[in-house]
């Protein structure tokens, strides 16, 4: 038994971490017939990208929105990705974009996605929400959102193209002369009411800081793919795309180990040379692409720690690290109907859309006044058994309002905030939640941190701000990469944070790999 | 398109890589392993602690009640379980037992977590082992703190009722404890099933747990004469006649027990959100299950077992689960809950045929698309080959 052998010796690449980006990489690596190697600490693949049973009922873990999907015939980014390596998901379409509650100023829209990338219907709602009587307002918010149309068609060709400055300011004019605004400093060009900026700032805290900090180019990404497209659900959960890429890497040929804890990076003459499990088993490759966060990895894992160049550790140490999570998850022993839950997710400001208000609340250990909610079976009526439904209640704070969380005090931070939230939700809803909890979970940083290892329990990278802006993410990313063979996947590379960004960090670490190789050979 | 003018505009991108650089370059180059919400997650959920018995008491007619102590125990809710790691001749079992002693009972200058087994009446290989030869200063590995049998305050009644029966109430000993000790809010009234004063377990504890807040009625089945408490068994006449307003009935007790009292309370029209059953184990005989093709149930089957690069076969027996063949092939298998809700013996089948009992299937919907199984859960049907997780501990 002990003198069994459960690796080779040597891989290709080593990949730590089977969540989205790690599996994303492990695809792609092996698409190009690659010996890869990927190591999970879970005994799950997907990370946060995962379900849980509770009481025989399957219940979805995350806010599980998938971006850049498409329909069939014209697949958008994530979805072709999928076709071409042959991860075949069955992807449900979600109805609304979201509702926007906000109860300070008692603005209450649904906003509908379009298709295709065509904008009217969300323009045309959010323009109505706001009184617009003339059509001006809808105009306005139109051609807004045909602006983040551009600068995202742009972002997608620029990713995988390299060009000059002259021939980029030619052929994509409007991602160049937007690249150096916030949110905030473009959208107030088209002197919109505040209201419609107030809707079209929802999403804001799923990108970044608040508008006046976040890069124009990321938030513009994100409402052109929303709302021109609108998102998508896998039927049977995220577990399904995760379980779905982790079964397509081993079918081509890559080994996945689940259950297994990488210790020690190990590192020689600035070159990567291998890992090191927990149980001291070392395993070679002269390639390692690290799910871990760089600064779990630049501090902690990195053997010996005096390869890690002194431009890595300043590098972690000018970023802030991005949002966690806290979620309450509950199946409800009542239909969506019966309920009276109409929408699949709203978005909800009890006090209004003061968003530095509201941030700085994130910083804290709570309670939340801004939330998002989900109700899975809209989007997919076969989500949970006939007569019930699954509703989760979800705030993104900040880690360091978990800072002073400790096992004393612990369940008390979880009860305290996840009552505050159904009390809020009941009240929005008109219905007593708490009188139909059939199951109920409460995810929270630390709940994260257990299952992922991230670190801070943070699910969302580096946060993007006007001092780590995208744009400047993109131009100086071939500098940083410190370590020779060390290639990094998860929220915290350069397209941040999100289950379709997660895919894409991870096709590009796998890039990054790949070119190593080629100029190693010559 | 204009922001601002045309230069400043095009200007945006080398403008926000510069003060990117200078973020940089202000940067300190001190290492700052700083993640104190993994601190805590580390402490809440230690994985395997290394369990050390500081004593062994006699706790019933067939009960012992064992208190185990280590370097750090976690946190738990009463009401949860934990597992050992036991080497017996040359398996290697892991086993849950819920914890009869309470959460506050882990913390001050004596820390200690208890279970108390039983003298199983019939095929109980493992409790029987550990009955019959834990002695004070043994030392284990374990996993304290699992399962989800317990009191949430956002979904259950303040008032709890619950349903033991025999070894069944040993968590409600770790609920009524922690109540009486004043740290959990809840009120407990238990009605404990037993067949005659004898069998009754932990009959002191539960005793001194008495108060306010903690009622204890006895119902013996069949009991000596001069015996003046309830008798016969927990029926909806006794259910209702203990009940007090909005109640969450707490269930746990013989297999047997669970379709008795669910009809019971079905019969009351309790609403399913105010019923908890703790998880039940695996069917007494698989082979009597209703899909089961019992003309196989004598057989033995060859198991190929591959982990990472590695595989070897193993036999394995149609009435046992494949989780117990790797067991006694001495093959290291995480397991909990041993019931197949908790998913941690998630193993894949890549050939072969097996049968899972409906009662006992809490996999994923993806994960049987692709023939995942809870090991504990699953049992052989023909010659099977899976793989398995290589082991860390």
């Amino acid at each position: 038994m002990n003198n069994q052998k459960f690796f080779d010796e040597r891989y290709d690449v080593i990949v730590i971490g089977g969540a989205l980006a790690g599996l994303a990489s492990a695809l792609t690596l092996a698409s190009k017939g690659k010996k890869v190697l990927v190591l999970e600490q879970h005994n799950l693949p997907g990370g946060v990208a995962t379900s849980f049973v509770r009481s025989g009922v399957e219940i979805e873990g995350t806010l599980h929105e998938m971006m850049s999907i498409g329909p069939k015939e014209s697949p958008l980014k994530i979805r072709k990705f999928f076709d071409e390596m042959g991860v075949d998901i069955e992807w449900l379409r979600v109805p609304d974009a979201y509702r926007f509650v906000d109860g300070k100023k008692k603005t209450d829209v649904l906003v509908h996605p379009g298709t295709h990338g065509n904008f009217e219907t969300p323009a045309f709602e959010i323009a109505q929400a706001c009184g617009d009587s003339d059509g001006s307002v809808f105009h306005a918010i139109l051609e807004l959102l045909q602006l983040c149309h551009r600068v995202y068609n742009s972002v997608n060709v620029l990713s995988v193209t390299h060009m000059s400055k002259a021939r980029m300011l030619i052929e994509h004019p409007d991602f160049v002369r937007t690249a150096g605004y916030s949110a905030k400093e473009v959208i107030d060009t088209f002197h919109l009411p505040d209201t419609a900026v107030d809707i079209l700032s929802a999403y804001w805290i799923y990108v970044g800081d608040v508008i006046d900090n976040l890069p124009f180019t990321v938030w513009a990404v994100l409402m052109a793919d929303y709302l021109g497209y609108g998102s998508y659900v896998p039927a049977k959960f995220s577990h399904e795309m995760s379980l779905k890429m982790a079964e397509r890497a081993m079918e081509m040929g890559c080994q996945a180990e689940f259950g297994i804890r990488v210790d020690k990076i190990l590192a020689e003459n600035g070159h990567v040379k291998g890992v090191r499990l927990m149980n001291g088993e070392e395993i070679q490759s002269d390639y390692v692409i690290c799910s871990a966060y760089p600064d779990k990895a630049y501090t902690s894992m990195i053997e010996p720690l005096s390869e890690v160049p002194d431009g890595a550790l300043k590098f972690v140490n000018a970023k802030t690290v991005g949002v966690s999570c806290f979620s309450v998850v509950m199946l409800l022993d009542q239909s969506p109907e019966e309920l009276g839950i109409h929408d699949y997710s709203t978005f909800y400001a009890p006090h209004g859309m003061d968003l530095n208000t509201i941030f700085e609340e994130y910083a804290t250990e709570g309670p939340y006044n801004y939330i998002t909610s989900i109700c899975t079976n809209l989007a997919n009526p076969n989500a949970s058994p006939k007569g019930t439904c699954i509703y989760s209640i979800t705030a993104l704070p900040r880690p360091e309002g978990w800072f002073g969380v400790n096992e004393e005090n612990y369940e008390e931070m979880k009860q305290k905030n996840a009552e505050y939230f159904i009390r809020m939700e009941s009240e929005r809803l008109g219905v007593s939640l708490k009188d139909h909890i059939l199951e109920i979970v409460i995810e929270t940083p630390v709940t994260i941190s257990h299952y992922t290892g991230a670190y801070q329990g943070s699910v969302y990278g580096y946060m993007h701000t006007m001092d780590d802006h995208i744009v400047a993410r993109l131009q100086m990313s071939e500098a940083e990469n410190y370590i020779h063979g060390l290639a990094f996947a998860g929220a915290h590379q350069i397209s941040g944070d999100g289950m379709g960004p997660a895919v894409t960090n991870g096709r590009k670490a796998a890039k990054i790999i790949l070119d190593m190789m080629e100029e190693a050979q010559g | 398109m204009k922001v601002r003018n045309f230069i400043e505009d095009v200007g945006g991108a080398s403008r926000v890589t510069k003060r990117r650089q200078a973020v940089y370059d202000k940067a300190s180059n001190t290492p700052k392993p700083f993640d104190p919400i993994g601190d805590t997650a580390k402490k809440l959920h230690p994985g395997f602690i290394d369990l050390t018995v500081t004593s062994v008491r006699q706790s019933g007619k067939d009960a012992r009640t064992i208190r185990f102590t280590a370097d750090h125990l976690p946190y738990f809710k009463a009401g949860q379980f934990m597992t050992l790691r036991m080497k017996i001749g040359d398996s290697i079992v892991t086993r849950p037992y819920s914890i009869s002693s309470a959460p506050y009972e882990t913390r001050g200058e004596a820390p200690f977590i208890e279970i108390t087994v039983r003298r199983p009446r019939k095929d109980g290989f493992a409790a029987d082992w550990l009955y019959d030869n834990v002695k004070e200063g043994d030392t284990f590995t374990g996993e304290a703190g699992l399962g989800e049998f317990c009191h949430e305050p956002l979904r259950d009644a303040d008032r709890i009722m619950a349903l033991a029966g025999g070894s069944g109430i040993t968590p409600f000993v770790s609920m009524a404890k922690e109540i009486r000790n004043g740290k959990m809010k809840a009120d407990l009234t238990i009605l404990y099933g037993s067949r005659n004063e004898e069998e009754i377990i932990l009959k002191e504890e539960l005793e001194e747990c008495i108060c306010d807040h903690v009622r204890v009625i006895h119902v013996l089945s069949e009991p000596e004469e001069g015996w003046t408490g309830e008798t016969g068994f927990l029926t909806k006449e006794l259910i209702g006649k203990y009940t007090q307003g909005d109640t969450s009935y707490f269930i746990c007790g013989p297999q047997v027990m669970y379709a008795y009292m669910l009809k019971q309370l079905e019969e009351m029209n309790v609403p399913k959100r105010r019923i908890r059953c703790e998880v039940f184990g695996q069917a007494a005989d698989i082979t009597k299950d209703t899909s089961y093709p019992s003309e196989i149930k004598d057989s033995v089957f060859d198991l190929r077992v591959e982990q990472g690069t590695a595989s070897q076969v193993i036999p394995a027996r149609a009435d046992e689960s494949i989780a117990a063949a790797l067991e006694r092939a001495g093959i290291v298998i995480h397991t909990r809950c041993r019931s197949g809700a908790c998913g941690i013996c998630r193993i894949k089948v890549l050939s072969g045929r097996y049968h899972v009992r409906t009662e006992n299937d809490g996999r994923r919907a993806a994960d049987k698309e692709f023939n995942y199984v809870h090991a504990c859960a699953a049992y052989p049907l023909s010659d099977l080959t899976v793989k398995i997780n290589i082991p860390m501990q």
